[in-house]
């Protein structure tokens, strides 16, 4: 058997087993594990065609960091769905710190302006830049429901709404950056990050890779925190209703991570029909 | 540029601005709302209800729970805004308020207030336009029905009595024009609700607006000049 069909086969049991274990555990977790490791497979497997045609065709990468984007925004959007207008905020503060450092990296001459160069590095800072809208947006969201009434003590104590909500918003922000924030502090210690394993067998020394991986790290640092900035901006904007007041929206059904994943129409077993 | 991604930046401005102009018009004086409805959740929670809060007394608002009367409260601060009717404060419309402005001139005690993090005495100068003074902060709390050394405590550690009557020394501490309390003596025993229906009336004696929703009625008929409902006629005895 080929190392490749064993890679495939590993993967694919490892997930199998995470599905069984929250199956075992009663998590309700199981057709989200499988359904995303189905979409892993075959997003990896389509990129990986992609990509290929990129490296042949340059000006293809344009539209492959655009569907990035787009993506990204898509994914963090639905999760912060009881917010009007959520993808395109999230669009806005996924892709504006992301292509922004990505643009700056290139302009210092860190990085060749290559594909090969471009897209790994991009893709790093968007998947970066996504986790922390959803994460600080959700917590965000969260928090207001929470502490509302503090919210409106300090309204009523004549705060304007960026003032008074100021103490949830440096709360989400906060929760949004820690992984980033663990990652970068336990790096080499606890996890090798892919840009540095995969730098690694790709061939280049582990100099090389421990640089580029350094910079792409910190890098992560700042778009995750301007990502976190702008989501926290857009929100609290949106929620800011005439007459200094905010207005909670209603929690969306996935905002509880409760949404069925298409493929998978059925009932979730105790849980609601429909 | 005044949408950008849906949000109206242009009112956001505005309401950060502060108030140049004397807030009185030609209408009646206090606060009056008339004629106010309001939904949440797809249910009517105010139905025309109408209140008229003159300066200079004591106004106590009584209707069944759940009727709406801390929605109306706060609709008189703009913490919600009515679907329809209209909210005066010295016959200016709220809407043509800064809101901030408004807040300072009416203030909210509500049914459980919420402590801000430090001491008791940050609670009072939260959001205050000059420094607090020692003074000023002891003319509170005794208002309040509270010693001055407690104004060191911190604020997470007072008890719900103490958190209600700090409450309505932070807003006295403001001297709003008309002040609004949401059942003020809910947690609070009968010796230190008859010092704090004292206070309230004395605050009348000096011209403020003060309105309280209340279920307990011998006490609302103890401490105010007016009885209402929400169709703003008197209660009968």
């Amino acid at each position: 058997m080929s190392q490749a069909v064993v890679q495939v086969l590993a993967a694919v049991a490892f997930a199998g087993f995470a599905a069984l274990l929250a199956r075992r555990l009663r998590l309700g977790l199981e057709r989200e594990i499988v359904w995303a490791a189905a979409r892993a497979l075959l997003q990896l497997a389509v990129v990986g065609a992609l990509i290929a045609a990129i490296f042949r065709v340059p000006a293809l990468a344009v539209l492959f960091v655009a569907a990035m984007v787009l993506a990204a925004a898509l994914t963090s959007g639905g999760r912060l769905r009881a917010v009007a207008g959520s993808r395109r905020h999230a669009a806005v503060a996924i892709g504006v710190p992301a292509l922004s450092a990505t643009g700056l990296l290139l302009l210092v001459g860190a990085f060749d302006t290559t594909p090969r160069a471009i897209i790994p590095t991009v893709g790093i800072l968007i998947g970066g830049a996504m986790a922390a809208t959803t994460l600080t947006g959700r917590r965000l969201l969260e928090g207001l429901r929470e502490q509302f009434d503090a919210v409106e003590t300090r309204l009523s104590l004549g705060d304007d709404v960026r003032t008074a909500v100021r103490p949830v918003v440096r709360g989400a922000m906060v929760t949004g950056l820690v992984p980033a924030i663990d990652q970068t502090r336990s790096v080499g210690l606890v996890t090798l990050p892919g840009t540095f394993v995969g730098l690694v067998l790709g061939g280049a020394s582990p100099a090389t890779a421990a640089r580029t991986q350094l910079v792409v790290l910190l890098a992560l640092l700042a778009v995750e925190l301007l990502a976190a900035l702008l989501i926290s901006t857009a929100i609290v904007a949106r929620l800011t209703a005439p007459g200094e007041r905010v207005v909670l929206p209603d929690p969306a059904p996935d905002e509880t991570g409760d949404r069925r994943p298409w493929p998978f129409p059925w009932r979730r077993r105790g849980g609601p029909s429909g | 540029m005044k949408s950008v991604l849906g949000i109206d930046w242009e009112s956001r401005r505005r309401g950060r601005l502060t108030y140049d102009r004397p807030v009185t018009g030609d209408g009646p004086r206090g606060l009056i709302a008339t004629d106010v409805w309001l939904a949440r959740g797809g249910r009517d929670v105010l139905r025309g209800a109408t209140l008229a809060v003159p300066p200079g007394a004591v106004t106590a608002l009584i209707a069944p729970s759940g009727a709406g009367k801390s929605t109306l409260l706060r609709c008189l601060n703009r913490l919600l805004e009515p679907d329809r009717g209209t909210i005066t404060l010295d016959g200016v419309d709220v809407r043509e308020l800064p809101p901030r402005e408004l807040r300072h001139r009416v203030g909210l005690v509500g049914q459980a207030p919420v402590m801000l993090d430090g001491s008791v005495r940050d609670n009072l100068a939260y959001g205050l336009r000059s420094p607090l003074t020692d003074d000023a902060a002891a003319a509170a709390l005794t208002a309040a029905g509270l010693d001055d050394t407690f104004a060191a405590r911190s604020a997470q550690e007072l008890s719900g009595g103490e958190r209600a009557r700090v409450a309505l020394a932070r807003a006295v501490v403001r001297r709003p024009a008309a002040l609004v309390l949401d059942e003020p003596t809910a947690a609070l025993d009968a010796d230190v609700a008859r010092q704090v229906g004292a206070t309230l009336r004395s605050l009348a004696a000096e011209g403020l607006a003060v309105c309280l929703a209340i279920h307990d009625v011998p006490f609302a008929r103890a401490v105010a000049d007016r009885v209402v409902g929400l169709d703003g006629l008197p209660v009968p005895s």
